[in-house]
């Protein structure tokens, strides 16, 4: 193809005051990229330092306190601004209005106001790193947060608040326009699992969010007044602070795996020409995450000082929460059955997802066994089950689901052979990173700790091993991205010959999405012999 | 809202103005939902002190002015009256009607803020302030506690409360001029002041009506 | 309608201030909050027009003060049953070293 490009929503109008001052949802999808892209760059040279300064047993270049800022720096940033953020902001963002048959979100504006909101946030919280960080964890606990730490703890709470406020604005602004913009004949159940999946996660910011807000106001009032809320010796307990901290920040962790689940979700039908198997299933299986997800916040808590009663509450619940995951991973797997596999990079990610996150998600069982517990509680063994559904989940599902609507996004096919070393790249490179951690942590190996046991230093030689090549498989998608925007071959509408309202207009779309409203007629995911069915009427 | 065609002008995302109505109703509601959360983690805090200290948190309540806390809920609740009977007017399109309703809202919010304000003289004056000049000696137990929390609860009320009364004030301001934007709905106005008062229904048992026997 | 609601309100008012002076344990705090439910309800339905409105409405409604249970049920399951020694609370204010 040669030519000026036809008129979409990236070339429709020019100059910085358009894109500052925009509240098309496309290009405030693209403003957050460009922001937590940022982000997850900063957050990764935090993780890259620990790394570095874990492989000798003594210190390598960090005192204790320094390392302390380290690991703070990098799970706050990774955390808030990063990892809950990415794919709503960014994918939800651009893609639900076009999944649903809509021109717009239900508030453009607020929209925008949401990223202002973020980019505020976190112009403050980086601004306390950059004045020397804290060193409290990325989990403020009390008193020590309060009374004892210094550096910049308010700046840096007063960042997380205002990204808070930003990820509510967010998620109301998704919730309304799932129930109300919705295209004729677009009913609940022809909707894509994406939607479904993002719509959850909307709930969960809506009613979990604020909690945390009031919790870090709370925690803010302690530390500016030199009040007693939290702390022990002015009557107040330090527990209350972690349930109402951990009532928010164990649903957030819902908030960064579902919208990832809901990638799988869209990507293996396509590139196994099957329909997801069991949709009903997956559909209820992400809403029951959402609900369950807020009973079993005491898990974070056995050996804090929890009564045993709540304890064995939170436990049974936190088995029961394991199952819908479950049951989501088997549906993925019987729609491979059958069907035409295609090994593209989407494809490479998703699988990647499947296997690293029913890993973490089994190591998450033994962790709500109240006895294994207090064994492995506070070691390595807990950041490698994060790391496992935070990486090898979230962010694989992430990329995978950059690479499936890079067509659609920037109107050009990334280059496949690098994309497919690349994912698989990755996998091996986070096997490597964080299967060691799941043996020193057993073995014992506390987390947070700058030094340990020499005993220990091979397992930690390998992890930071593992993350120099995990570093090289997150920075190549910046070049070849990148080369592709300039280079790469351009992209049809519907490359992947999907099913998707999505698919039914230009890549890159036009500023109001569709020229006339969609006519649904089907359900999604539905491939016959092979063949997709569009969702949408053809006229 | 200027980066796209003539076609997609404010709103050009509904379908029609009754689904614009239907939108703005759901979001408020929806932004509700939060502040319920917002304000009710405070309240479970206050309620799991209560359970840990038991007799001397509802002791320490007793120190608060009972009489000017009634007279506020009052106060409140008339408030919402009025609010309501606005909404109603500017639904009758009685356009005065409703100005001189807002108006009545907006004064008796300022008066709520009033009484909270000689509250919060007389509590200075006891040495009930924490971090200010609290008498540890005189009140014991939980009494500090106790009064960190009731001032981070009504002074976000009220904070709350003051941001409603602007509303109020320029709705009742645009009304009399007939120049009342059409993002402005005074219905949409109204739920926020009710939700308002109904935080204050709830802070009110929590904070006056215990340890007022014996 | 409306005064008809503002008289129930203000009759709730004077109810509940009255039971906060009669002894009875720890009933008063049941009884305060019955009656400040009772409040809150009638300004939900009548001022918050809950009455006229669309399930989705009222589900939206209810949404937040369920959760809000959750919270309140759960750290209850808690404090319930601990039985901690507490420091006595000796000084006031401390400064950050």
């Amino acid at each position: 193809m040669s030519g000026p490009p036809p008129r979409n929503y990236f070339n429709a109008t020019v100059g910085i005051r358009s894109w500052l001052l925009t509240t098309d949802h496309k290009r405030i999808a693209l403003l957050y990229f460009a922001s937590i892209t940022f982000f997850f760059l900063v957050g990764g040279f935090a993780a890259t330092l620990i790394r570095f300064e874990l492989v000798t047993p003594g210190p390598t270049f960090a005192s204790p306190d320094t390392y302390n800022r380290l690991f703070t720096m990098h799970g706050v940033i990774m955390v808030w601004f990063f990892l809950i953020p990415s794919i709503p902001t960014t994918m939800g963002n651009f893609m639900i209005p076009l999944m649903i048959g809509a021109k717009d979100l239900a508030f453009p504006r607020l929209n925008l106001a949401s990223w202002y909101l973020f980019i505020a946030g976190g112009a403050l919280t980086i601004t306390s790193l950059l004045l020397g960080g804290i060193d409290t964890g990325w989990t403020f606990y009390e008193p020590y947060s309060t009374f004892y730490a210094t550096g910049y703890v308010i700046l840096a709470i007063s960042g997380i608040f205002l990204s808070g406020f930003s990820s509510i604005l967010t998620g109301l602004n998704f919730i309304v326009t799932v129930h109300k913009l919705r295209a004729p004949g677009m009913t609940w159940y022809r909707l894509p699992v994406f939607v479904w999946s993002t719509y959850t996660t909307s709930v969960i910011l809506v009613l979990a969010t604020p909690v945390l807000a009031m919790t870090l106001a709370m925690l803010l009032v302690e530390r500016v007044f030199h009040v007693g809320i939290f702390s022990p010796a002015l009557g107040g307990d330090p527990l209350l602070f972690q349930h109402m901290f951990w009532f928010y920040s164990h649903p957030a962790v819902y908030i960064m795996i579902l919208p990832s689940m809901g990638l799988i979700s869209e990507i293996i039908p396509v590139f196994s020409r099957n329909r997801l198997f069991g949709y009903h299933f997956v559909v209820w299986a992400s809403i029951a995450i959402g609900v369950i997800g807020f009973l079993v916040w005491g898990h974070h808590m056995f050996v804090a000082g929890q009564a045993l009663f709540a304890s064995l509450a939170f436990s049974f619940l936190s088995y029961l929460v394991a199952v819908p995951s479950a049951i989501k991973v088997f549906n993925w797997i019987a729609t491979l059955h059958n069907g035409w596999i295609r090994f593209s990079a989407p494809m490479l990610y998703a699988f990647g997802f499947i296997g690293l996150f029913t890993i973490g998600g089994l190591t998450g069982l033994f962790l709500a066994a109240l006895a294994v517990d207090v064994h492995v509680t506070d070691t390595y063994f807990v950041v490698a089950h994060f790391h496992f559904i935070m990486v090898g989940g979230a962010v694989m599902g992430y990329f995978g689901g950059l690479h499936y609507w890079w067509p659609k996004i920037s109107g050009r096919m990334y280059p496949e052979y690098w994309a497919r070393f690349t994912a698989i790249l990755a996998f091996f490179g986070f096997a490597l990173t964080f299967t060691p951690q799941f043996i020193v942590g057993y073995l014992g190996m506390p987390r947070r700790y700058q030094s340990y046991p020499p005993e220990f230093q091979v397992w930690n030689v390998l992890s930071s091993a593992g993350a120099s090549i995990l570093a090289v498989a997150y920075a190549l998608p910046v070049f070849y991205l990148g080369w592709s925007l300039l280079k790469g071959v351009r992209a049809s509408p519907n490359p992947w010959n999907a099913t998707g309202l999505e698919w039914d207009v230009p890549s890159p779309p036009p500023p109001e999405n569709f020229e006339r409203t969609p006519d649904v007629i089907r359900a999604p995911y539905q491939y016959e012999g092979g063949r997709a069915l569009p969702q949408a009427k053809h006229v | 809202m200027s980066d796209r065609a003539a076609s997609t002008e404010p709103g050009f995302q509904f379908a029609d103005a009754a689904q614009a109505r239907e939108v703005s109703t759901l979001g408020m509601w929806a932004f509700l939902a939060t502040e319920v959360l917002f304000f009710g983690a405070l309240i479970a805090a206050y309620f799991n002190y209560r359970i840990w200290y038991g007799d001397e948190l509802i002791a320490a309540a007793g120190h608060t002015k009972i009489v000017l806390g009634t007279i506020n809920t009052a106060v409140l609740l008339t408030s919402s009256a009025c609010m309501a009977m606005a909404v109603w007017s500017q639904e009758s399109k009685a356009r005065r009607a409703a100005c001189l309703w807002l108006a009545a809202t907006a004064a008796l919010g300022l008066l709520f803020v009033a009484i909270k304000s000689y509250e919060y003289l007389l509590e200075y004056r006891e040495h009930l302030v924490p971090a200010l000049d609290f008498d540890g000696a005189r009140y014991g137990g939980a009494t500090e506690l106790f009064f960190t929390w009731y001032f981070c609860a009504t002074g976000l009320h009220a904070l709350h409360l003051l941001i409603g009364i602007g509303f109020v004030l320029f709705a009742a301001i645009a009304i009399a001029r007939d120049r009342l934007p059409d993002g402005l709905s005074i219905r949409i106005l109204g739920l926020y002041w009710h939700f308002v008062d109904i935080v204050w229904i709830f802070l009110f048992p929590l904070i006056y009506l215990a340890g007022r026997n014996g | 309608m409306v005064l008809k609601v503002w008289l129930a309100l203000f009759a709730l008012l004077a109810l509940t201030t009255t039971m906060a002076f009669v002894q009875l344990g720890s009933a008063n705090l049941a009884i305060a909050l019955a009656i400040a439910v009772a409040k809150a309800v009638l300004v939900l339905w009548f001022f918050m027009e809950l009455k006229g409105s669309a399930g989705l409405t009222r589900a939206f409604a209810a949404a937040g003060f369920f959760w809000l249970l959750i919270l309140i049920a759960l750290t209850w399951a808690d404090y319930s049953q601990r039985r901690d020694v507490r420091v006595p609370v000796t000084i006031s204010s401390p400064r950050s070293p």
